[in-house]
């Protein structure tokens, strides 16, 4: 039995609007294991984004609890918030956003900056994750010299870098074409299945879904489908 | 994070956007460069102001004068009283004022008058100043011609560079004033001769000619009114001398005084326009003045001197005034004040220096204000590029703040790019200054704007400080930007 990476119980997060009470996410339990890919599916306004931003610690739920790598961060002040996830967590966005002054080596590192590793360690590090997703020759780009793809790797390898106990990913291959979106899903599920990493992606494609271990469907704020 | 990876961040944002950062450098450029210009002119008043207070007598000497009996008699009451040397300077004075707290040195001055002659011209020597030597060296005069007297040598005197201008003619009529010219004469290598009796001499002059000059007959009329009333020769002590000699009234010759030929060791710097301390008077060495005085008047009592009642001259020589120098200028007044107790009349430029240090501090305060509202600008200007830079990457910091950067490490990366803007625009305003200060300088040909050596590291940081200061808000506001909108707003 593997262990919990992920626990929600019972998250609620409800927004006012007026006088009216809008249920974005309305009790969703969940689980995820460490090494699993689960993919989170939903149609625009279904609630999953949130969902996402609460496991990642980046908005509190109204009620419930989450608990991340043994720990619970539903009632965490901004300040613990942020090191948790400079010590927990990776994230790759949909829109990359790499740093556009930074070259590839020095986006890969930022994060690793942030924990106060110096700047060759963290250097070495960022090649090497570079050459794991097939940068070897987009080392000194900038962002602005790398097709779409190429910088959705380098915010994989981002993501990477930091040794994260879970990478979540807000649809990733959102802003990429087919050919790419595929490439892009297939280094996601090497860096799970081969490396042990977690992942946690949200997305409303369904077919994309289909390359996750495990499907959570999310509709008006609740949890419809799991397979 | 590591302050150097923060400051290399905050350096890179700002080559980032080369043209606002150099203009946000422009405008802390120009508030610094004119408050530190506006000091300079300030600080250059005030030196100039001080150097003119220097001119008229230092700025950290007090001059002390024998004490009048009457302000002495509270506290001399009984056996005090008794002694009218008590208040009078002497080398036990010295002494005591030498043991006073923050007294550097005391130095006795002895005024002496004389008559010098050269040909049919002379020239009256009312105050001249006797000093010891090592004290008149301290004052650092230029001489035009010759040099300081040394250690040991025969008297010499030497003139201030108007004295020349004291010549009279035979008819005691002032050469200078009448013909606009000074007597042909060489101070330093025609031979003069110095009559130091001048009592004696005008009495025997006043002899040989009852119709003298005008101002022959003033300028005697004290020792004759002495002659009449012979037998109380209390109140103008150096009279006595020459009243016995010319006892018997006006019909009996008085010898004239001997001459002696006294040489000169030097002319002090300067023209005859240029007013300095020294200008119009003649000076020497004070030891060698008391070993010609022996000379000259061997146990009668010299003119100036007290007397004791019975007409007798005292043992020792009494001072004219005494010179104080003090340690530092702050201290001037309380060493003034405690002299002044002692019962003995103390003077120096305190008050002097005190008012016009208060008037230049403030008019550097006014100045310095006015540089003040420049550098305002500059900060408000400052403000605003943060504010912009930090709209502009709002969701730069969003995503920095998603991926775990610090709260305190994202207000610090912009209080360090506020910092290094103030600093480039510290450094580069206190170029600008100086060269400012070294242009008005030029065009005025004098010192009138001085930057003090402090002003350079505290401009520099005053204006790092400001800027910081002015980027706090920008840098509060960056921190607490909202993770989660920052990357929602795409």
């Amino acid at each position: 039995m593997q262990e919990n990476v992920i626990t929600g119980e019972k998250i609620y997060k409800v927004y006012k609007l007026g006088d009216e009470r809008v249920f974005a996410l309305n009790g969703v339990s969940l689980e995820v294991k460490k090494g699993e890919f689960v993919a989170i599916v939903g149609t625009s306004g279904s609630g999953k984004s949130t969902l996402l931003n609460m496991l990642a610690g980046l908005d509190r739920p109204t009620r419930g609890e989450i608990i991340i790598a043994g720990r619970h961060i539903e009632r965490m002040s901004e300040g613990d918030l942020v090191k948790f996830r400079r010590e927990h967590v990776g994230f790759i966005f949909q829109a990359y956003d790499l740093l556009p002054q930074l070259d590839a080596i020095e986006n890969v590192a930022l994060p690793l900056s942030f924990k106060g590793v110096g700047k060759r360690s963290r250097r070495q590090t960022a090649i090497s994750y570079l050459k794991k997703v097939g940068l070897d020759k987009y080392m000194k780009h900038r962002p602005m010299q790398m097709s779409g793809g190429q910088q959705q790797r380098v915010g994989i390898a981002r993501a990477l870098a930091v040794k994260p106990e879970i990478i979540f990913a807000d649809e990733p291959t959102g802003n990429l074409d087919t050919k790419t979106t595929i490439e892009v899903l297939h280094l996601l599920q090497d860096v799970v299945h081969n490396d042990g990493n977690t992942l946690v992606m949200v997305t409303h494609d369904r077919h994309l879904a289909d390359y996750a271990d495990r499907r959570i469907h999310i509709l008006d704020g609740e949890i419809v489908l799991e397979d | 994070m590591r302050f150097s990876d923060k400051f290399g961040m905050a350096w890179s944002s700002l080559l980032k956007r080369k043209l606002r950062t150099m203009l946000t450098i422009l405008g802390v450029m120009i508030g610094v460069a004119s408050i530190v210009t506006m000091m300079a002119l300030g600080e250059g008043l005030k030196r100039q102001s001080l150097e003119l207070i220097e001119q008229y007598g230092g700025l950290r000497t007090v001059e002390v004068r024998e004490g009048n009996n009457q302000g002495g008699q509270n506290q001399q009451e009984g056996a005090g009283a008794s002694d009218p040397t008590k208040l009078k300077l002497s080398d036990s004075t010295i002494k005591t004022i030498e043991g006073i707290d923050h007294v550097e040195a005391v130095y006795p001055v002895l005024e002496f008058s004389a008559l010098i002659q050269w040909g049919a011209y002379k020239m009256n020597i009312y105050n001249g100043q006797a000093w010891p030597l090592e004290a008149i060296r301290e004052k650092n005069w230029k001489f035009a011609e010759g040099d300081w007297p040394r250690d040991g040598d025969e008297l010499k005197f030497i003139f201030g560079n108007m004295a020349i201008q004291d010549f009279e003619d035979s008819r005691g009529n002032i050469v200078y004033w009448n013909t606009g010219k000074t007597v042909d004469v060489d101070l330093m290598n025609d031979k003069m001769f110095t009559i130091f009796d001048v009592e004696a001499y005008n009495a025997s002059q006043n002899n040989g000619s009852q119709e003298g000059s005008g101002a022959q007959t003033n300028d005697t009329s004290a020792g004759q009114n002495t002659a009449t009333a012979t037998g109380t020769p209390g109140q103008s002590s150096g009279s006595s001398g020459s009243g016995a000699s010319a006892d018997g009234g006006n019909t009996t010759v008085t010898p004239a005084p001997k001459k002696y030929v006294v040489p000169t060791a030097g002319v002090l710097e300067g023209t005859l326009d240029d007013f300095y301390e020294y200008s119009w008077n003649v000076y020497c060495d004070i030891e060698a003045l008391k070993s010609m005085y022996k000379k000259v008047f061997k146990n009668k009592p010299i003119p100036g001197q007290p007397v004791r009642k019975n007409g007798k001259p005292y043992p020792e020589l009494f001072y004219s005034s005494l010179n104080v120098t003090v340690d530092d200028i702050e201290n001037v007044e309380a060493v003034q004040k405690e002299i002044g107790n002692l019962g003995y009349q103390a003077t120096s430029n305190s008050e002097w220096i005190a008012q016009s240090r208060e008037q230049s501090e403030s008019q550097q305060a006014m100045l310095g204000g006015i540089g003040a509202v420049s550098l305002l600008v500059a900060a408000i200007g400052i403000a605003n590029t943060m504010m912009m830079s930090i709209y502009e990457r709002t969701k730069e910091i969003g995503v920095m703040k998603v991926l775990g950067c610090g709260l305190y490490d994202i207000q610090q990366l912009f209080l360090i790019e506020a910092g290094l803007i103030g600093c480039g625009g510290g450094l580069t305003g206190l170029g600008l200054s100086c060269i400012v200060c070294i242009l008005i300088n030029r065009v005025t040909e004098a010192a009138t704007a001085v930057i003090p050596v402090w002003m350079y590291p505290v401009s520099v940081v005053f204006a790092i400080v400001v800027s910081m200061v002015a980027g706090y808000a920008p840098s509060k506001r960056a921190m607490s930007l909202s993770a989660l909108d920052a990357i929602r707003n795409n």
